[in-house]
């Protein structure tokens, strides 16, 4: 896993003496005019978010998106932590995610390894197949019946979400895992097993950590998924008190009235745990894209 | 390279996590169940937004009045999901429309008309619940608050042009064309947003110039029959109405077609057009813009006789008590604080809403006093977009009339859908 950055050779562009027809160090104007107008679609809503969260209800509905904030005030701050009571959403969102994660990457893990290493045997072969049909059936579908289930067993709360997370990427996740674990040579497991080692202490010793990229791409996955999740959590927790931050940020979006300060304040602080989870984990994030793709 | 295995490491760390993990699932657990064990909770529904505030402080206040109860103001759990899991929500304080008629139709509504509360609503309020679908023998929603629509209009424009109030079609006509010829925008369009025609120009043109309750109950009787030739239709009921709308195109702002709500109330608060076709909702956002304004309402005049004059009505908020509720007398109880005058009257007041009761005093806000004689007088109608169920995407139809489709074919499409849901049900 090297992805250093390119070195390139220092050639100043004011000297334009650049051979004709170019080296490897000739810059590629069309593909960075691109990339300067795909930043742009970045920044640009970032700013307007930005700026918008500091300004006064007055200001935000100008229609002057991109002036900036004069006066510049919190109130938009305090005002979105008081209406959505953020700090107890936030936990709330917090145990969802970090629930959903690491049941994700633990049950999956174990269910692929099951799986890979019994491949000889038709019960684990279709059980796979069974799970991988699985990623047919997206969750509004079975919605109804879901949030009539949750309520009988007593699971119309956060756990009972992110329990239902678990469940409905173990397809996908499984699907990962197998892939990755079928690169895993056997002999690695046959040297640990010669040690009298059970396939227990195989799994959490050996194939857990060298799960390990992948682990990190399916958490990755699981943490947006599960953060930014509005629908679930919406139809399945019963109690009002227990509700994530999507679900209670949906009161500054209606036909009648725009809060756009407060919404914008509201969805920056929501934002910040991913941003501050993607600038620890971007490396693993770029890795982790790419890993799905190879077998 | 593989991490140096140390169990003991990883062990501490694996439980640690758990600890951390059933820890946090105890906090939860126990802050839902610490109160609870003092007062059973009584869950009161609320989703008005710009209301949250106000309905949790007065939740806060009966909490702490009493200690038989604890009010929990809810505005996040999805109500058709808690009606699923058979745990909905102990009171309900919504806009009464199609989608809520439909829990009342099937009774997951219980009957209020013991309380004395319900014997105090006006007659003809009462009665607007019963323009939808109902359950026989229940009064199973409490109006609490009545919104009246007009077209909105900037007092000071009108008085520098020397314009009075329009009061038959002729008239408005007069004066959109006035208008435009000083150069200002008679009317000013959001057509970006399809429910914005929907509720303003269809409803208000519609209403002005139809009977919109006998209108759907012959729909209703007619129902897969609904055709070129049947006695009621889109196609021939709504098309004079339907011009009529198309004809004030004419005097909407040239990007009407680009600018959405939020440009609408913006530009009415910078006094960029005569008026507007919203209900009283957008003054609040017109007043986050600007305050130094004079605006006013009056019902569109569609027909040439001043008598037919009629302002558009719905019921903002209405409360409802679910069948299976288990906190039946909870949720009495404070829907009885809730309708205590002093309570209702403040409320309509600040939010510019119509007391239900037969004695609440009238309005004050300059805005919407015009609006008063038209209410008392119950000469008001339900918004005829209102009563198209959600299956039909009405408002979007109407876009399309505004956008230039032809209204005549357009209605012919809509009495079509309409055959074919009544052929389904």
């Amino acid at each position: 896993m090297s992805n250093a950055t390119q070195t390139i050779p220092a050639q100043p562009l004011a000297t334009g003496k650049r051979r004709f027809g170019g080296g490897p160090e000739r810059t590629n104007w069309p593909a960075t005019a691109i990339l300067i107008l795909c930043t742009l679609g970045v920044l640009v809503p970032l700013y307007v978010t930005i700026s918008m969260a500091f300004k006064t209800t007055g200001q935000a509905v100008d229609g002057n998106a991109f002036s900036l904030p004069s006066p510049l005030t919190l109130d938009s701050f305090v005002q979105a932590w008081t209406l959505t009571n953020f700090p107890r959403g936030f936990m709330i969102s917090v145990f969802v995610s970090v629930t959903a994660v690491a049941g994700e990457i633990v049950v999956s893990a174990l269910a692929a390894y099951a799986i890979v290493r019994n491949w000889d045997r038709r019960v684990f072969r279709w059980s796979f197949f069974y799970l991988l049909a699985a990623m047919f059936i997206p969750f509004p579908v079975v919605a109804l019946p879901q949030i009539q289930l949750t309520g009988l067993v007593g699971l119309d709360n956060p756990l009972g979400v992110a329990i239902l997370h678990i469940v409905f990427a173990l397809a996908f996740n499984t699907m990962l895992f197998t892939a990755f674990l079928r690169s895993i040579p056997l002999e690695l497991e046959e040297s640990m097993r010669m040690d009298g080692a059970g396939t227990w202490q195989v799994f959490w010793r050996l194939i857990f950590p060298l799960l390990g990229p992948m682990s990190a791409t399916v958490g990755i996955f699981a943490f947006i998924a599960s953060w930014n999740d509005f629908m679930m959590p919406s139809l399945i927790i019963s109690d009002p008190e227990l509700q994530t931050i999507p679900v209670l940020q949906k009161m500054f979006q209606t036909q009648f009235s725009n809060s756009y300060n407060v919404a914008f304040a509201s969805y920056l602080m929501a934002m910040a745990p991913a941003i501050v989870v993607y600038l620890f984990t971007q490396r693993w994030v770029m890795s982790g894209l790419t890993q799905g793709a190879v077998k | 390279m593989l991490p140096p295995l140390t169990p003991a490491g990883t062990r501490v760390s694996r439980r640690t996590f758990l600890a951390a993990a059933g820890g946090s699932l105890a906090a939860i657990g126990l802050a839902g169940c610490a109160p609870a064990a003092a007062a059973p909770t009584i869950t009161f529904h609320q989703s008005k937004p710009e209301a949250v505030p106000y309905f949790r402080d007065l939740a806060a206040k009966f909490t702490a009045s009493q200690d038989r109860y604890r009010v929990l103001h809810d505005m996040a759990t999805n109500l058709s999901a808690s009606f699923v899991r058979s745990s909905p929500p102990d009171l309900g304080c919504l806009n009464y429309n199609l989608e809520m008629a439909r829990f009342m139709e099937r009774g997951a509504l219980a009957d209020l008309s013991d309380l004395p509360e319900a014997g105090s609503i006006r007659d003809d309020v009462l009665d607007l619940t019963n323009w939808y679908p109902t359950y026989p023998g229940r009064t199973s929603v409490i109006p609490y608050s009545v919104m009246a629509a007009s077209v909105i209009y900037n007092r000071r424009i009108f008085e520098a042009n020397g314009l009075s109030v329009p009061t038959t079609w002729d008239e408005l006509i007069e004066v959109c064309e006035r208008l435009k010829a000083a150069g200002i925008t008679p009317i000013y369009g959001t057509f970006r947003d399809p429910w914005t025609i929907a509720q303003g120009l269809f409803d208000y043109t519609v209403g002005g110039m139809v009977d919109v309750r006998g209108f759907y109950q012959s729909m209703h009787q007619v129902g897969e029959k609904v055709g070129p030739d049947s006695e009621v239709s889109f196609q021939k009921t709504l098309l004079e109405p339907v011009r009529r709308m198309v004809q004030l195109k004419k005097y909407v702002n040239p990007d009407a077609a680009s600018r959405g709500y939020g440009d609408g109330n913006t530009a009415m608060a910078q006094g960029q057009a005569a008026m507007y076709f919203q209900g009283p909702w957008a003054f609040g956002e017109i007043e986050k813009a600007a305050t130094d304004l004079d605006l006013g309402t009056f019902p569109l005049p569609m027909t040439d006789n001043p008598a037919d004059l009629k302002v558009r009505v719905n019921i903002d908020l209405s409360l409802w008590v679910p069948q299976v509720s288990n906190g039946q007398q909870g949720a009495r109880a404070f829907l009885q604080y809730l309708m205590q005058p002093e309570i209702q009257n403040p409320y309509n007041a600040k939010f510019l809403g119509f007391g239900t009761v037969k004695d609440a005093p009238p309005v004050t806000d300059p805005r919407i006093t015009e609006m008063q004689k038209y209410y008392d007088e119950g000469r008001f109608y339900m918004g005829a977009s209102q009563f198209i169920p959600n299956t039909i995407p009405a408002a979007n139809y109407i876009q399309s009339i505004m956008g230039g489709a032809d209204p005549e074919a357009t209605l012919r499409r809509m009495d079509a859908d309409w055959a074919r849901l009544a052929f389904r049900a």
